[in-house]
């Protein structure tokens, strides 16, 4: 029997449910839940929230990577979602001068909202009135949200290279990123 | 210090682990190549197609696993598509994620795109993949817009029956004829265009 066991149905629930009450316990623990904390990812004096994504991000490729190589996964039925080039770039500012006014993203506000944080709560009602709001101009903008499509593309396709390549360059990075990550802690620290 | 020793550790098995992923190349196993002629079998019994009256039983009866996908481009899509259907286009049929389980119907306006993508998939190693040979055409004269004979012969009016109310469940309209109607209007010239047709059948109203 191959990964994903559910797709649909009661199990597909009951695995996003385990999934996601294990991912926001882990962000909470992980001191996420503080506006304070995130910020700090900003002024390079506090990295955990790039070195706790990056670890989870590395985890999850290689734990994929070699999972399908075993045949314990079957790699072909993970969605990938459609890349909408300028789209996405627009969306990707929004999101990170959002992230650095609030102090909080969209997973870590319902963290700090659950755990009574009025600021989270504050994120998490801000979020759902703008995916409301965005959900009713929708017409007025999905011209632009269309634009430079390129399909299901990934970063193997962009540079032309096999999957192996890639992962071993995302852990490279990762590792390098987290010596210089635990260096200006240090220096911020110290200062 | 422990601890340390335990980051360490970490980090060198995700090198290890990243190092050895270019030796590996892909985490996909390997697809065999394309048995042309499998293929052409297939294609010869017929095997490679679902008429419209099945694939309307398929989606009516909920078949597990069932994946209709429209490979006509959106705006035709958005004008008329069978229901349950997605759209993909051609190009990203080739890539898109589909499971081996899965049984996938395509259709397009006429049957040659599907007919392509059928071998596009087929090419893919999956193998529950069939196409509307009449496409979209077929399905609003089959399935919406049956005519069906009257005085049918005992042995064919419980499929006349069946056809009738499965017409119905898609908001079609059967149609009563004295004769096989369906080959004599084409043979009159007066087959419609698809985009005429689907005009017809949502004057109906419900």
């Amino acid at each position: 029997m191959m990964a994903p066991f559910f797709e649909t149905g009661a199990g597909s629930y009951a695995a996003a449910l385990v999934i996601g009450i294990a991912f926001g316990w882990f962000l909470e623990r992980s001191g996420m839940g503080s506006a304070r904390k995130l910020a700090g990812q900003f002024y390079l004096t506090d990295l955990t929230v790039f070195k706790v994504m990056f670890t989870a991000i590395m985890t999850a490729m290689l734990g994929v990577f070699w999972l399908g190589w075993l045949g314990v996964l079957d790699v072909s039925r993970i969605y990938i979602p459609e890349t909408f080039l300028i789209p996405q770039l627009t969306g990707g500012i929004v999101f990170g001068l959002g992230f650095a006014l609030a102090g909080l993203c969209p997973g870590t506000s319902c963290v700090a909202a659950a755990t009574g944080r009025m600021d989270g709560l504050s994120v998490v009602a801000g979020m759902f009135a703008g995916v409301l709001g965005s959900g009713i101009m929708f017409p007025l903008f999905e011209r632009f949200y269309e634009k430079t499509p390129r399909g299901a593309y990934t970063i193997p396709q962009l540079f032309g290279s096999n999957d192996g390549i890639v992962v071993f360059a995302v852990v490279v990075l990762g590792i390098a990123g987290f010596r210089i990550a635990e260096r200006l802690e240090r220096r911020s620290i110290g200062t | 210090m422990t601890s340390s020793r335990a980051v360490r550790a970490l980090g060198i098995g995700a090198i290890a682990l990243g190092a050895l992923a270019i030796i590996a190349g892909s985490p996909r196993k390997p697809v065999a190549p394309l048995d042309v002629a499998t293929l052409a079998r297939e294609v010869s019994d017929e095997a490679d197609h679902v008429t419209a009256v099945e694939l309307a039983r398929w989606i009516r009866d909920r078949k597990a696993g069932l994946r209709v996908i429209d490979i006509r481009d959106s705006a035709d899509f958005d004008q008329f598509h069978i229901p349950s259907a997605e759209r993909l286009s051609l190009e990203q049929l080739v890539s898109a994620p589909m499971g081996k389980g899965e049984t996938i119907v395509l259709y397009s306006g006429g049957g040659a795109h599907a007919a392509q993508g059928w071998v596009f998939l087929r090419s893919r190693g999956l193998s529950n993949v069939y196409f509307l040979r009449g496409g979209v055409d077929e399905w609003l004269e089959e399935v919406m817009n049956p005519q069906l004979p009257r005085n049918a012969p005992a042995e064919e009016r419980a499929e006349r029956d069946s056809v009738a109310a499965l017409s119905r469940y898609f908001g079609g309209l059967p149609r009563s004829v004295d004769s096989l109607v369906f080959t004599d209007r084409h043979r009159d010239g007066q087959a419609q265009t698809w985009r005429a047709s689907v005009a017809r059948t949502r004057g109906r109203g419900c």
